[in-house]
Protein backbone atom coordinates (compact mmCIF):
# COMPACT_ATOMS: atom_id res chain seq x y z
CA UNK A 1 0.00 0.00 0.00
CA UNK A 2 1.39 3.25 -0.42
CA UNK A 3 2.02 5.25 2.31
CA UNK A 4 1.60 8.77 0.42
CA UNK A 5 -1.75 7.87 -0.97
CA UNK A 6 -3.44 7.69 2.54
CA UNK A 7 -6.02 9.89 3.34
CA UNK A 8 -6.32 11.40 7.34
CA UNK A 9 -9.33 9.40 7.51
CA UNK A 10 -7.64 6.18 6.55
CA UNK A 11 -4.72 7.34 9.12
CA UNK A 12 -7.26 7.86 11.79
CA UNK A 13 -8.50 4.99 11.16
CA UNK A 14 -5.83 2.99 11.86
CA UNK A 15 -4.71 4.71 14.85
CA UNK A 16 -7.61 3.24 15.80
CA UNK A 17 -7.24 -0.28 15.56
CA UNK A 18 -3.64 0.32 16.77
CA UNK A 19 -4.67 2.08 20.09
CA UNK A 20 -7.13 -0.63 20.33
CA UNK A 21 -4.53 -3.15 19.74
CA UNK A 22 -2.37 -1.74 22.58
CA UNK A 23 -5.56 -1.58 24.87
CA UNK A 24 -6.23 -4.92 24.57
CA UNK A 25 -2.36 -5.98 24.89
CA UNK A 26 -2.17 -3.66 27.88
CA UNK A 27 -4.76 -5.69 30.19
CA UNK A 28 -3.74 -8.84 29.33
CA UNK A 29 -0.69 -8.30 30.76
CA UNK A 30 -2.25 -6.50 33.73
CA UNK A 31 -4.31 -8.44 34.85
CA UNK A 32 -1.51 -11.06 35.39
CA UNK A 33 0.52 -8.84 36.98
CA UNK A 34 -2.23 -7.69 39.28
CA UNK A 35 -3.16 -11.28 40.23
CA UNK A 36 -0.11 -11.95 41.40
CA UNK A 37 0.96 -8.83 43.30
CA UNK A 38 -2.36 -8.36 45.08
CA UNK A 39 -1.87 -12.59 45.91
CA UNK A 40 2.29 -11.26 46.98
CA UNK A 41 0.58 -8.76 49.28
CA UNK A 42 -1.87 -10.41 50.70
CA UNK A 43 0.26 -12.84 52.00
CA UNK A 44 2.92 -10.57 53.33
CA UNK A 45 0.17 -8.43 54.78
CA UNK A 46 -1.52 -11.41 56.58
CA UNK A 47 -4.86 -11.19 54.37
CA UNK A 48 -4.66 -15.03 53.76
CA UNK A 49 -2.56 -17.85 55.48
CA UNK A 50 0.65 -17.86 53.22
CA UNK A 51 0.82 -21.73 54.71
CA UNK A 52 -2.53 -22.96 52.73
CA UNK A 53 -2.77 -20.28 50.28
CA UNK A 54 0.71 -20.07 49.33
CA UNK A 55 2.17 -16.98 47.46
CA UNK A 56 4.17 -16.34 44.55
CA UNK A 57 7.95 -15.77 46.00
CA UNK A 58 6.79 -18.91 48.12
CA UNK A 59 6.00 -20.59 44.40
CA UNK A 60 8.99 -18.99 42.59
CA UNK A 61 11.23 -20.68 45.95
CA UNK A 62 10.07 -24.22 45.26
CA UNK A 63 10.28 -24.02 41.53
CA UNK A 64 13.93 -22.82 42.22
CA UNK A 65 14.40 -25.85 45.05
CA UNK A 66 12.93 -28.60 42.74
CA UNK A 67 15.67 -27.19 40.16
CA UNK A 68 18.23 -27.70 42.63
CA UNK A 69 17.62 -30.89 43.68
CA UNK A 70 17.24 -31.97 39.77
CA UNK A 71 13.88 -33.04 39.92
CA UNK A 72 12.31 -30.00 38.36
CA UNK A 73 12.92 -31.11 34.33
CA UNK A 74 12.17 -34.85 35.86
CA UNK A 75 8.77 -34.25 36.85
CA UNK A 76 8.52 -31.99 33.81
CA UNK A 77 9.43 -34.68 31.70
CA UNK A 78 7.47 -37.63 33.07
CA UNK A 79 4.44 -35.91 32.50
CA UNK A 80 5.37 -33.90 29.50
CA UNK A 81 6.12 -37.70 27.61
CA UNK A 82 2.72 -39.11 28.77
CA UNK A 83 0.68 -36.40 27.26
CA UNK A 84 2.49 -36.36 24.22
CA UNK A 85 2.45 -40.00 23.85
CA UNK A 86 -1.11 -39.94 25.25
CA UNK A 87 -2.56 -37.58 22.59
CA UNK A 88 -0.12 -38.37 19.47
CA UNK A 89 -1.85 -41.94 19.80
CA UNK A 90 -4.89 -40.90 20.47
CA UNK A 91 -5.24 -38.52 17.08
CA UNK A 92 -3.69 -41.49 14.84
CA UNK A 93 -5.76 -44.17 16.48
CA UNK A 94 -9.02 -41.26 16.58
CA UNK A 95 -8.32 -40.74 12.90
CA UNK A 96 -7.81 -43.81 11.94
CA UNK A 97 -11.01 -45.12 13.36
CA UNK A 98 -12.75 -42.21 11.46
CA UNK A 99 -11.40 -43.09 8.73
CA UNK A 100 -12.85 -46.59 8.90
CA UNK A 101 -15.87 -45.36 9.86
CA UNK A 102 -16.20 -42.95 6.76
CA UNK A 103 -15.55 -45.59 4.55
CA UNK A 104 -17.83 -48.28 5.89
CA UNK A 105 -21.56 -46.16 6.00
CA UNK A 106 -23.47 -49.47 8.26
CA UNK A 107 -20.39 -49.95 10.35
CA UNK A 108 -20.74 -46.31 11.41
CA UNK A 109 -24.91 -46.48 11.72
CA UNK A 110 -24.03 -49.51 13.79
CA UNK A 111 -21.48 -48.10 16.29
CA UNK A 112 -23.25 -44.88 16.46
CA UNK A 113 -24.69 -45.58 19.57
CA UNK A 114 -22.11 -46.71 21.34
CA UNK A 115 -19.80 -43.94 20.24
CA UNK A 116 -22.26 -41.62 21.82
CA UNK A 117 -22.62 -43.28 24.98
CA UNK A 118 -18.43 -43.59 25.32
CA UNK A 119 -18.31 -39.71 24.36
CA UNK A 120 -21.09 -39.35 27.18
CA UNK A 121 -19.20 -41.46 29.78
CA UNK A 122 -16.48 -39.71 31.98
CA UNK A 123 -13.66 -41.67 31.02
CA UNK A 124 -11.73 -40.55 34.17
CA UNK A 125 -14.32 -43.54 35.83
CA UNK A 126 -12.35 -46.19 33.68
CA UNK A 127 -9.58 -44.94 35.70
CA UNK A 128 -9.38 -47.60 38.32
CA UNK A 129 -9.73 -50.45 35.81
CA UNK A 130 -7.23 -49.38 33.76
CA UNK A 131 -4.84 -49.82 36.41
CA UNK A 132 -5.71 -53.09 37.50
CA UNK A 133 -5.50 -54.02 33.76
CA UNK A 134 -2.63 -51.94 32.92
CA UNK A 135 -0.70 -52.12 36.31
CA UNK A 136 0.04 -48.76 38.15
CA UNK A 137 2.23 -47.42 36.07
CA UNK A 138 3.16 -45.25 32.97
CA UNK A 139 1.43 -47.53 30.92
CA UNK A 140 -2.13 -46.91 32.87
CA UNK A 141 -1.35 -43.22 32.61
CA UNK A 142 -0.64 -43.14 28.71
CA UNK A 143 -3.70 -44.71 28.21
CA UNK A 144 -6.04 -42.39 30.26
CA UNK A 145 -4.56 -39.84 28.39
CA UNK A 146 -5.45 -41.36 25.39
CA UNK A 147 -8.51 -42.74 26.14
CA UNK A 148 -10.57 -39.30 27.34
CA UNK A 149 -9.56 -37.45 23.91
CA UNK A 150 -10.33 -40.79 21.55
CA UNK A 151 -14.04 -40.83 21.01
CA UNK A 152 -14.29 -36.80 20.56
CA UNK A 153 -11.18 -37.23 17.97
CA UNK A 154 -13.20 -39.77 16.23
CA UNK A 155 -16.44 -37.94 16.60
CA UNK A 156 -14.94 -34.60 15.07
CA UNK A 157 -12.59 -36.10 12.76
CA UNK A 158 -15.47 -37.99 11.17
CA UNK A 159 -18.08 -35.21 11.31
CA UNK A 160 -15.62 -33.47 8.98
CA UNK A 161 -15.10 -35.88 6.40
CA UNK A 162 -19.08 -36.04 6.22
CA UNK A 163 -18.98 -32.20 5.66
CA UNK A 164 -16.41 -32.61 2.54
CA UNK A 165 -19.47 -32.29 -0.05
CA UNK A 166 -20.89 -35.27 -2.37
CA UNK A 167 -20.30 -33.20 -4.83
CA UNK A 168 -16.34 -33.10 -4.30
CA UNK A 169 -16.38 -36.96 -3.90
CA UNK A 170 -18.43 -36.87 -7.64
CA UNK A 171 -16.14 -34.66 -9.38
CA UNK A 172 -13.33 -37.56 -8.31
CA UNK A 173 -15.55 -40.58 -9.17
CA UNK A 174 -15.99 -38.42 -12.73
CA UNK A 175 -12.11 -38.57 -13.05
CA UNK A 176 -12.63 -42.42 -12.36
CA UNK A 177 -10.79 -42.26 -8.83
CA UNK A 178 -11.24 -45.43 -6.49
CA UNK A 179 -12.49 -44.72 -3.06
CA UNK A 180 -8.58 -44.62 -2.12
CA UNK A 181 -7.87 -42.27 -4.23
CA UNK A 182 -10.52 -39.90 -2.57
CA UNK A 183 -9.33 -41.05 0.80
CA UNK A 184 -6.21 -39.44 0.14
CA UNK A 185 -6.83 -36.93 -2.48
CA UNK A 186 -9.83 -35.34 -1.24
CA UNK A 187 -11.07 -36.33 2.11
CA UNK A 188 -8.12 -36.31 4.34
CA UNK A 189 -6.72 -33.14 2.65
CA UNK A 190 -9.85 -31.38 3.15
CA UNK A 191 -10.44 -32.14 6.38
CA UNK A 192 -6.58 -30.82 7.84
CA UNK A 193 -8.40 -28.17 9.21
CA UNK A 194 -10.60 -30.18 11.51
CA UNK A 195 -8.54 -32.59 12.27
CA UNK A 196 -6.09 -29.81 13.49
CA UNK A 197 -9.00 -28.41 15.40
CA UNK A 198 -9.47 -31.62 17.02
CA UNK A 199 -5.95 -31.71 18.00
CA UNK A 200 -6.70 -28.33 19.71
CA UNK A 201 -9.47 -29.95 21.89
CA UNK A 202 -7.56 -33.09 22.33
CA UNK A 203 -4.19 -31.61 23.32
CA UNK A 204 -6.17 -30.21 26.51
CA UNK A 205 -8.20 -33.56 27.05
CA UNK A 206 -4.81 -35.79 27.40
CA UNK A 207 -3.98 -32.96 30.09
CA UNK A 208 -6.74 -34.07 31.98
CA UNK A 209 -6.49 -37.70 31.95
CA UNK A 210 -3.00 -37.47 32.25
CA UNK A 211 -3.38 -35.39 35.71
CA UNK A 212 -5.97 -37.87 36.78
CA UNK A 213 -3.74 -40.44 36.00
CA UNK A 214 -1.00 -39.54 37.84
CA UNK A 215 -3.23 -38.85 40.85
CA UNK A 216 -4.37 -42.22 41.07
CA UNK A 217 -0.63 -43.93 40.32
CA UNK A 218 2.95 -42.66 39.83
CA UNK A 219 5.57 -41.96 41.80
CA UNK A 220 6.49 -39.01 39.21
CA UNK A 221 5.45 -35.78 37.23
CA UNK A 222 3.48 -32.66 38.11
CA UNK A 223 0.19 -34.49 38.72
CA UNK A 224 2.06 -36.62 41.37
CA UNK A 225 3.24 -33.48 43.23
CA UNK A 226 0.57 -31.78 43.37
CA UNK A 227 -0.98 -34.91 45.27
CA UNK A 228 1.88 -35.56 47.59
CA UNK A 229 2.28 -31.75 48.18
CA UNK A 230 -1.14 -31.70 49.46
CA UNK A 231 -0.51 -35.21 51.29
CA UNK A 232 1.68 -33.64 53.73
CA UNK A 233 0.40 -29.88 53.42
CA UNK A 234 3.36 -28.44 51.28
CA UNK A 235 0.45 -26.06 49.51
CA UNK A 236 3.29 -24.42 47.73
CA UNK A 237 4.56 -27.39 46.29
CA UNK A 238 0.90 -28.15 44.77
CA UNK A 239 0.66 -24.02 43.64
CA UNK A 240 4.18 -24.17 42.02
CA UNK A 241 3.06 -27.64 40.08
CA UNK A 242 -0.13 -26.01 38.85
CA UNK A 243 1.59 -22.91 37.44
CA UNK A 244 4.33 -25.09 35.94
CA UNK A 245 1.31 -27.03 34.34
CA UNK A 246 -0.14 -23.86 32.93
CA UNK A 247 3.02 -22.93 31.33
CA UNK A 248 3.43 -26.02 29.74
CA UNK A 249 -0.16 -26.18 28.89
CA UNK A 250 -0.13 -23.00 26.98
CA UNK A 251 3.49 -24.06 25.12
CA UNK A 252 1.41 -26.91 24.01
CA UNK A 253 -0.88 -25.56 22.56
CA UNK A 254 0.67 -23.11 20.64
CA UNK A 255 2.78 -25.83 19.04
CA UNK A 256 -0.28 -27.11 18.06
CA UNK A 257 -1.54 -23.27 16.38
CA UNK A 258 1.64 -22.66 14.68
CA UNK A 259 1.77 -26.01 13.54
CA UNK A 260 -1.83 -25.94 11.82
CA UNK A 261 -1.07 -22.25 10.50
CA UNK A 262 2.12 -23.97 8.51
CA UNK A 263 0.17 -26.83 7.31
CA UNK A 264 -2.46 -24.89 5.99
CA UNK A 265 -1.10 -22.01 4.14
CA UNK A 266 -3.69 -21.76 1.58
CA UNK A 267 -5.89 -20.48 3.81
CA UNK A 268 -4.35 -17.02 3.77
CA UNK A 269 -5.59 -16.79 0.68
CA UNK A 270 -9.25 -15.85 1.55
CA UNK B 1 -20.42 -37.59 -43.18
CA UNK B 2 -20.89 -37.06 -39.81
CA UNK B 3 -19.45 -39.68 -37.75
CA UNK B 4 -21.55 -40.64 -34.53
CA UNK B 5 -19.86 -40.35 -31.35
CA UNK B 6 -22.91 -41.23 -28.77
CA UNK B 7 -25.53 -42.93 -29.06
CA UNK B 8 -28.23 -43.30 -26.34
CA UNK B 9 -30.63 -46.14 -27.53
CA UNK B 10 -33.90 -45.94 -25.37
CA UNK B 11 -32.66 -45.52 -22.35
CA UNK B 12 -34.75 -45.78 -19.11
CA UNK B 13 -33.80 -44.58 -15.18
CA UNK B 14 -35.86 -45.55 -11.98
CA UNK B 15 -34.79 -44.02 -9.07
CA UNK B 16 -35.62 -45.96 -5.52
CA UNK B 17 -36.09 -44.56 -2.47
CA UNK B 18 -37.91 -45.42 0.67
CA UNK B 19 -40.96 -43.64 -0.12
CA UNK B 20 -41.42 -45.41 -3.48
CA UNK B 21 -39.55 -45.02 -6.67
CA UNK B 22 -39.54 -42.89 -9.51
CA UNK B 23 -39.47 -42.83 -13.70
CA UNK B 24 -36.99 -40.67 -13.70
CA UNK B 25 -35.79 -40.89 -17.33
CA UNK B 26 -38.29 -42.72 -19.76
CA UNK B 27 -37.49 -44.10 -23.26
CA UNK B 28 -34.95 -41.14 -24.54
CA UNK B 29 -33.21 -41.95 -27.88
CA UNK B 30 -30.47 -39.56 -29.74
CA UNK B 31 -27.37 -39.59 -31.09
CA UNK B 32 -24.40 -36.92 -31.20
CA UNK B 33 -22.08 -36.89 -33.88
CA UNK B 34 -18.73 -35.84 -33.73
CA UNK B 35 -17.49 -32.00 -32.51
CA UNK B 36 -21.05 -31.19 -32.66
CA UNK B 37 -22.35 -28.85 -29.65
CA UNK B 38 -25.31 -30.58 -28.23
CA UNK B 39 -27.49 -28.80 -25.13
CA UNK B 40 -30.71 -30.64 -23.36
CA UNK B 41 -33.33 -27.84 -21.84
CA UNK B 42 -35.98 -28.64 -19.69
CA UNK B 43 -37.82 -27.44 -17.06
CA UNK B 44 -35.70 -27.96 -13.67
CA UNK B 45 -35.89 -31.82 -11.80
CA UNK B 46 -36.52 -33.06 -15.36
CA UNK B 47 -34.31 -35.72 -14.92
CA UNK B 48 -31.79 -33.42 -17.40
CA UNK B 49 -28.66 -34.29 -14.75
CA UNK B 50 -29.51 -38.08 -14.60
CA UNK B 51 -28.87 -38.51 -18.46
CA UNK B 52 -25.27 -37.01 -17.77
CA UNK B 53 -24.84 -39.17 -15.41
CA UNK B 54 -25.64 -42.17 -17.44
CA UNK B 55 -23.52 -41.21 -20.23
CA UNK B 56 -20.70 -40.21 -17.72
CA UNK B 57 -20.68 -44.13 -16.62
CA UNK B 58 -21.81 -42.86 -12.62
CA UNK B 59 -24.98 -44.44 -13.17
CA UNK B 60 -26.53 -47.49 -14.76
CA UNK B 61 -29.61 -46.88 -16.48
CA UNK B 62 -32.31 -48.99 -15.75
CA UNK B 63 -33.31 -50.02 -19.00
CA UNK B 64 -31.89 -49.28 -22.75
CA UNK B 65 -28.10 -48.65 -23.03
CA UNK B 66 -25.78 -45.52 -24.30
CA UNK B 67 -22.78 -46.64 -26.51
CA UNK B 68 -19.90 -44.08 -26.77
CA UNK B 69 -17.80 -44.69 -29.88
CA UNK B 70 -14.42 -43.14 -27.96
CA UNK B 71 -11.54 -44.48 -25.79
CA UNK B 72 -11.59 -41.49 -23.56
CA UNK B 73 -13.79 -41.17 -20.83
CA UNK B 74 -16.02 -38.27 -21.17
CA UNK B 75 -14.92 -35.36 -19.08
CA UNK B 76 -17.62 -33.92 -16.53
CA UNK B 77 -17.82 -30.42 -15.81
CA UNK B 78 -20.68 -29.95 -12.73
CA UNK B 79 -22.15 -26.69 -11.81
CA UNK B 80 -19.48 -25.69 -9.25
CA UNK B 81 -15.68 -25.86 -10.12
CA UNK B 82 -14.87 -27.81 -7.00
CA UNK B 83 -11.16 -26.83 -7.67
CA UNK B 84 -9.44 -28.29 -4.54
CA UNK B 85 -8.29 -25.49 -2.72
CA UNK B 86 -4.60 -27.05 -1.39
CA UNK B 87 -3.57 -27.53 -4.25
CA UNK B 88 -2.20 -24.84 -6.76
CA UNK B 89 -3.82 -24.27 -9.99
CA UNK B 90 -1.30 -27.06 -11.85
CA UNK B 91 -1.92 -28.86 -9.35
CA UNK B 92 -5.33 -28.87 -9.72
CA UNK B 93 -5.18 -28.83 -13.66
CA UNK B 94 -2.96 -32.41 -13.39
CA UNK B 95 -5.54 -33.97 -10.76
CA UNK B 96 -7.21 -36.44 -13.22
CA UNK B 97 -4.21 -37.26 -15.03
CA UNK B 98 -2.73 -38.25 -11.26
CA UNK B 99 -6.25 -40.38 -10.64
CA UNK B 100 -6.17 -41.88 -14.14
CA UNK B 101 -2.31 -42.36 -12.89
CA UNK B 102 -1.22 -41.02 -16.50
CA UNK B 103 0.74 -38.25 -15.16
CA UNK B 104 3.90 -38.40 -17.19
CA UNK B 105 6.32 -35.77 -18.73
CA UNK B 106 3.69 -35.61 -22.05
CA UNK B 107 0.56 -35.22 -20.43
CA UNK B 108 2.19 -32.84 -17.84
CA UNK B 109 3.27 -30.24 -21.11
CA UNK B 110 0.00 -30.97 -22.46
CA UNK B 111 -1.93 -29.59 -19.50
CA UNK B 112 0.57 -27.08 -18.94
CA UNK B 113 0.10 -25.86 -22.03
CA UNK B 114 -3.28 -25.31 -22.09
CA UNK B 115 -3.21 -23.40 -18.94
CA UNK B 116 -0.51 -21.11 -21.77
CA UNK B 117 -2.75 -21.11 -24.49
CA UNK B 118 -6.23 -20.47 -22.20
CA UNK B 119 -4.40 -17.01 -21.24
CA UNK B 120 -3.49 -19.20 -17.25
CA UNK B 121 -0.40 -19.40 -17.44
CA UNK B 122 0.76 -16.78 -15.18
CA UNK B 123 -1.42 -18.23 -12.83
CA UNK B 124 -0.18 -21.58 -11.92
CA UNK B 125 1.17 -21.33 -8.83
CA UNK B 126 -1.71 -19.49 -7.63
CA UNK B 127 -4.45 -20.87 -5.42
CA UNK B 128 -7.71 -21.50 -6.03
CA UNK B 129 -8.63 -18.79 -3.73
CA UNK B 130 -6.92 -16.17 -5.73
CA UNK B 131 -8.42 -16.22 -8.43
CA UNK B 132 -11.96 -15.17 -9.88
CA UNK B 133 -15.45 -17.01 -10.36
CA UNK B 134 -14.27 -16.72 -14.06
CA UNK B 135 -11.20 -18.03 -13.56
CA UNK B 136 -12.07 -20.91 -11.53
CA UNK B 137 -14.27 -22.47 -13.77
CA UNK B 138 -12.10 -21.54 -16.71
CA UNK B 139 -9.51 -24.19 -15.00
CA UNK B 140 -11.87 -26.47 -14.06
CA UNK B 141 -12.61 -26.63 -17.66
CA UNK B 142 -8.63 -27.28 -18.57
CA UNK B 143 -8.96 -30.06 -15.66
CA UNK B 144 -11.23 -31.57 -18.00
CA UNK B 145 -9.43 -30.91 -21.41
CA UNK B 146 -6.10 -32.38 -19.53
CA UNK B 147 -7.74 -35.90 -19.67
CA UNK B 148 -8.39 -35.88 -23.70
CA UNK B 149 -11.81 -36.66 -23.49
CA UNK B 150 -14.00 -36.64 -27.09
CA UNK B 151 -16.74 -35.81 -25.24
CA UNK B 152 -17.36 -33.11 -22.49
CA UNK B 153 -20.61 -33.17 -20.26
CA UNK B 154 -21.41 -29.66 -19.66
CA UNK B 155 -23.85 -29.96 -15.92
CA UNK B 156 -25.22 -26.28 -15.60
CA UNK B 157 -21.05 -25.03 -15.45
CA UNK B 158 -22.18 -21.35 -15.81
CA UNK B 159 -25.37 -21.41 -13.00
CA UNK B 160 -22.75 -20.65 -10.05
CA UNK B 161 -21.54 -17.41 -11.59
CA UNK B 162 -22.83 -13.60 -11.51
CA UNK B 163 -24.60 -12.67 -15.04
CA UNK B 164 -21.60 -11.07 -16.37
CA UNK B 165 -19.53 -13.14 -15.60
CA UNK B 166 -21.67 -15.86 -16.85
CA UNK B 167 -21.95 -14.12 -20.69
CA UNK B 168 -18.54 -13.96 -20.57
CA UNK B 169 -17.42 -17.81 -19.22
CA UNK B 170 -19.54 -18.88 -21.84
CA UNK B 171 -18.16 -17.14 -24.54
CA UNK B 172 -14.61 -18.06 -23.59
CA UNK B 173 -15.64 -22.04 -22.74
CA UNK B 174 -17.35 -21.64 -26.31
CA UNK B 175 -14.04 -21.15 -27.80
CA UNK B 176 -11.86 -23.47 -26.58
CA UNK B 177 -14.23 -26.19 -26.96
CA UNK B 178 -14.39 -25.28 -30.42
CA UNK B 179 -11.00 -24.56 -30.37
CA UNK B 180 -10.10 -27.63 -28.99
CA UNK B 181 -12.41 -29.82 -31.53
CA UNK B 182 -14.51 -30.92 -28.60
CA UNK B 183 -18.16 -32.52 -29.01
CA UNK B 184 -20.33 -31.50 -26.03
CA UNK B 185 -23.63 -32.04 -24.49
CA UNK B 186 -24.51 -29.19 -22.37
CA UNK B 187 -27.08 -29.22 -19.64
CA UNK B 188 -29.37 -26.07 -18.82
CA UNK B 189 -32.21 -24.29 -17.59
CA UNK B 190 -31.29 -21.24 -19.67
CA UNK B 191 -32.87 -21.53 -22.88
CA UNK B 192 -30.83 -18.33 -24.01
CA UNK B 193 -27.47 -20.00 -23.05
CA UNK B 194 -28.67 -23.10 -25.05
CA UNK B 195 -29.39 -21.17 -28.29
CA UNK B 196 -26.14 -19.54 -28.15
CA UNK B 197 -23.80 -22.02 -27.85
CA UNK B 198 -25.21 -25.06 -29.50
CA UNK B 199 -26.16 -26.95 -32.70
CA UNK B 200 -28.51 -28.50 -31.87
CA UNK B 201 -30.99 -28.55 -28.93
CA UNK B 202 -33.16 -31.44 -27.29
CA UNK B 203 -36.15 -29.99 -25.24
CA UNK B 204 -36.84 -32.64 -22.81
CA UNK B 205 -40.65 -33.21 -20.60
CA UNK B 206 -41.02 -32.82 -16.98
CA UNK B 207 -40.27 -35.74 -15.13
CA UNK B 208 -40.10 -38.36 -16.16
CA UNK B 209 -37.82 -37.17 -19.14
CA UNK B 210 -38.87 -37.73 -22.30
CA UNK B 211 -37.27 -35.70 -25.76
CA UNK B 212 -40.35 -33.40 -26.53
CA UNK B 213 -38.33 -31.88 -29.42
CA UNK B 214 -35.69 -30.96 -31.42
CA UNK B 215 -34.26 -27.97 -32.82
CA UNK B 216 -31.18 -27.47 -35.37
CA UNK B 217 -30.20 -24.24 -34.60
CA UNK B 218 -29.28 -22.11 -37.29
CA UNK B 219 -27.98 -18.41 -36.98
CA UNK B 220 -26.90 -16.17 -39.47
CA UNK B 221 -24.58 -13.75 -37.32
CA UNK B 222 -21.83 -13.87 -34.99
CA UNK B 223 -19.18 -16.50 -34.03
CA UNK B 224 -18.96 -16.41 -30.52
CA UNK B 225 -22.21 -17.27 -27.98
CA UNK B 226 -22.81 -13.32 -26.96
CA UNK B 227 -22.71 -12.27 -30.91
CA UNK B 228 -25.26 -15.16 -31.70
CA UNK B 229 -27.50 -13.69 -29.25
CA UNK B 230 -28.09 -11.03 -31.39
CA UNK B 231 -28.87 -12.99 -34.58
CA UNK B 232 -32.56 -11.97 -36.24
CA UNK B 233 -33.61 -15.83 -35.64
CA UNK B 234 -32.66 -16.11 -31.91
CA UNK B 235 -35.88 -14.85 -30.44
CA UNK B 236 -37.66 -17.10 -33.08
CA UNK B 237 -36.33 -20.15 -31.48
CA UNK B 238 -36.29 -18.62 -27.69
CA UNK B 239 -40.07 -18.16 -28.16
CA UNK B 240 -40.76 -21.76 -29.71
CA UNK B 241 -38.56 -23.64 -27.20
CA UNK B 242 -40.17 -21.47 -23.96
CA UNK B 243 -43.38 -22.60 -25.26
CA UNK B 244 -42.79 -25.85 -25.12
CA UNK B 245 -41.52 -26.02 -21.88
CA UNK B 246 -44.26 -23.19 -20.50
CA UNK B 247 -46.56 -26.08 -21.22
CA UNK B 248 -45.27 -28.09 -19.12
CA UNK B 249 -46.52 -26.70 -16.13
Amino acid sequence: MNTNAMSQEHIIYLRGIRRQNRTVSFFRYFILIAAVALWELAARLGWIDPFIMSSPSRVWDTIIRLYGDNELFHHIAVTMLETVVGFVLGTILGTLIAVILWWSRSLARILDPYLVVLNALPKIALGPILIVWFGAGIKSIIIMGLLISLIVTVMTVLAGFNEITDEKQLLMRTLDASRIQILTMVVLPASIPTIMSALKISVGMSWVGVIVGEYLVSRAGLGYLIVYGSQVFKLDLVMASIVILCVLAAIMYYCVAYFEKRLIKWRDWA
Amino acid sequence: MAEILLEADNVGLTYHQPTGETLAVDNITFSINRGEFLSIVGPSGCGKTSILSMIAGLMEPSHGKIILHSNHRPGYMLQRDHLLDWRTVEGNVLLGLQVKRILDDNTRAFALSLLDTYGLSDFTKSYPRQLSGGMRQKVALIRTLACSPELLLLDEPFSALDYQTRLKACDEMYGIIRNEGKTAILVTHDISEAISMSDRILVFSSRPARIKAEHQITLSAGNTPLERRNSPEFKDYFDIIWKEIDHEH
